[in-house]
């Protein structure tokens, strides 16, 4: 069968007729109009990052002057984003780290070794995840100040290990696993920890791989969280550091544009990397948001 | 001898229960701290007079009548409703028409649903501040000079009240349309196109097509994805608190910022502010039992 295969409501023997013709012109018209939207902000902002200020505010037209990439540099070294992209970077690494461990070892507990009662914590993770993670944001905040946890990579890294969906994630993949391999390595003597470093992990790369691109994206774009705990300027995230321009206007507009671009091109880097894991994962991830 | 052996056995399982339970144990903490208890604490925390971070005593209703006295709770209450009106206006069957477009190209489709997901890998704030650059009511606003070429002058519009609402929203969309699309796309693979060759054969024309098969096929995803819709529209927050910092006028202040202004706009009020998160979450309690309600009635005439 060719890849080219037809799979929509249009069937081929319709493109006979005219007005079906001229309706599916009119659908890869709209598709590539779809396109253009989703994609000439990305291209705007980039382009008007090449404009200095005196550009920026008065300029009727979209391309700018000249490219000389100096505005970037400027930026880039004026405000130190430099300091923030490394502070990210910790933040993202234990991020993922605390969201593949802890989840992980959540969901075999739940969706492999199955101990007595482990239903009530599957119910239990189940209604967390219709709980609006922003509304409890108050007293999580408090928790943290009364642990003494403020201004450290700790609770947010830590925030990533209890998260509802990657935990019914883990389960839903693990409760897929063929049990008999699990078995075998019980009889083989391994003991339960053993199992999922030995056996469970690498069987469920996929998974990971997964969970691991959007913990990166969630750890990297959070800032609520981020902004409250990490309050001193040497621990700011990237994230943080745009929230705080956006909220105390520190910063002259063409710069801000050029902190967007800087926010926005790790994400691009990621997707353009993963870009088929993610599309074709987005169904059961994508539910969330 | 059975017994013992019995007993060796029912200790052996004990023994694993105990073990998976120490394996579950520290992600079970960390739910508890980051998810559970901090729900629990904030209903705690609506009813007491609060001074930082402590609790300072027992007021029983009164931040909720403080909180809901205001003439600025009502208004927050109303743009919330009006926030998730304009997003089943303009958000709810855009995706789903994005689908179906993408669902009928040849060529190019996994090209198609590349580019409508990108805009959701990217970063909120990040996503917000560049479109309040796109409808900044300069001159040099993008909008501005897009709509010049038309013939029309420039606009302010961040400053109509009756504008910022829906402005938000579409940019909501903006992000978030692309990856519902591929969710009902996963939907829409599972129908087997024999059925449309059925029915194509049988004479039936590509509208009825989608209104008989296509639409019937997705109608229970659509309902699932809506109250999702609802539930995450309600809880709007930085968006209006970065675009127009709630203004002009408080005209699209949220819930959900108001909350964030009690807590951290300067005046430390946990105590207020869990009082409105309780409201929301309460109202968000109400939504999802009707949802249930009406899914569970519609099951049963299946």
């Amino acid at each position: 069968m060719k890849k080219t295969q037809r799979t929509g409501v249009i069937r081929e023997y319709d493109m006979h007729s005219a007005s079906v013709k001229v309706g599916y012109g009119f659908i890869l018209l709209l598709c590539g109009l779809m396109v253009v939207i989703a994609v000439f902000p990305l291209i705007w902002v980039s382009l008007a990052g090449f404009k200095d200020l005196k550009e920026f505010v008065s300029s009727e037209s979209i391309i700018p002057q000249s490219f000389s990439p100096e505005p970037f540099a400027t930026t880039w070294s004026q405000l130190g984003i430099a300091k923030n992209y490394l502070n990210s970077l910790i933040s993202v690494v234990g991020s993922v780290a605390c969201a593949l461990v802890f989840n992980g070892l959540l969901g075999y507990g739940i969706g492999i070794l199955k101990p007595k009662g482990h239903g009530a914590v599957k119910r239990l993770v189940m209604l967390s995840l219709l709980m609006p993670p922003t509304i409890s944001i108050v007293p999580l905040f408090m928790n943290i100040q009364n642990l003494r946890m403020g201004n450290s990579f700790l609770p947010l890294w830590l925030s990533f290990g209890a998260n509802a969906m990657y935990v019914i994630l883990f389960v839903q993949f693990f409760e897929s696993l063929p049990g008999s391999i699990i078995e075998a390595s019980r009889i083989d003597g391994c003991s339960q920890l053993q199992t999922f470093f030995r056996i469970v992990l690498p069987l469920s790369k996929p998974i990971c791989t997964v969970i691991s691109i959007f913990a990166v994206n969630a750890a990297w774009s959070d800032f609520l969280l981020p902004y409250l705990v990490l309050r001193g300027a040497e621990k700011q995230t990237v994230m943080v550091r745009l929230f705080v321009f956006s909220t105390e206007q520190t910063v002259n507009a063409d710069a801000m544009m050029r902190s967007v671009v800087f926010a926005m091109i790790p994400p691009i880097i990621l997707f353009f990397i993963f870009q088929k894991q993610l599309t074709e994962n987005a169904v059961s991830v994508g539910i969330k948001g | 001898m059975s017994g013992q052996a019995k007993r060796l056995k029912s200790h052996a399982k004990l023994r694993e229960n105990i073990q998976s339970w120490l394996i579950m144990l520290p992600g079970l903490i960390l739910m508890t701290f980051f998810v559970w208890e901090p729900l629990f604490e904030s209903i705690r925390m609506s009813l007491y007079k609060t001074r930082n971070v402590e609790l300072v005593r027992f007021v029983g209703l009164d931040n909720f009548a403080s909180v809901t006295g205001k003439d600025d709770f009502l208004q927050a209450l109303q743009n919330t409703f009006s926030y998730t009106f304009w997003s089943l206006i303009i958000g709810f069957v855009l995706p789903i028409l994005l689908a179906m477009l993408i669902g009928e190209t040849v060529r190019g489709k996994s090209f198609f649903r590349t580019a409508v997901y990108l805009p959701n890998m990217l970063p909120g704030l990040a996503v917000i501040i560049l479109w309040s650059a796109f409808f900044s009511g300069e001159k040099s606003g993008v909008l501005n000079i897009l709509l010049g070429k038309l013939g029309v002058s420039p606009q302010s519009y961040l400053t109509h009240a009756e504008w910022v609402i829906p402005i938000i929203i579409v940019i909501a969309t903006w992000k978030g349309a692309g990856a519902t699309a591929l969710i009902y796309m996963a939907g829409m693979a599972g129908i087997s196109p024999e059925l449309y060759e059925a029915a194509a054969i049988d004479g039936a024309s590509v509208p009825k097509r989608i209104i008989h098969i296509l639409l019937p096929a997705v109608r229970k995803l659509a309902g699932t994805l809506l109250i999702l819709q609802i539930i995450s529209v309600f809880q709007i927050m930085y968006e209006p608190m970065v675009l127009t910092k709630g203004g002009p006028d408080n005209a699209s202040l949220s819930l959900m910022q108001l909350m964030w202004q009690y807590a951290f706009g300067g005046a430390m009020n946990y105590g207020k502010a869990s009082a409105v998160a309780v409201i929301v979450t309460l109202i968000l309690l109400v939504m999802t039992a009707v949802y249930s309600f009406f899914n569970r009635k519609e099951s049963d005439w299946d």
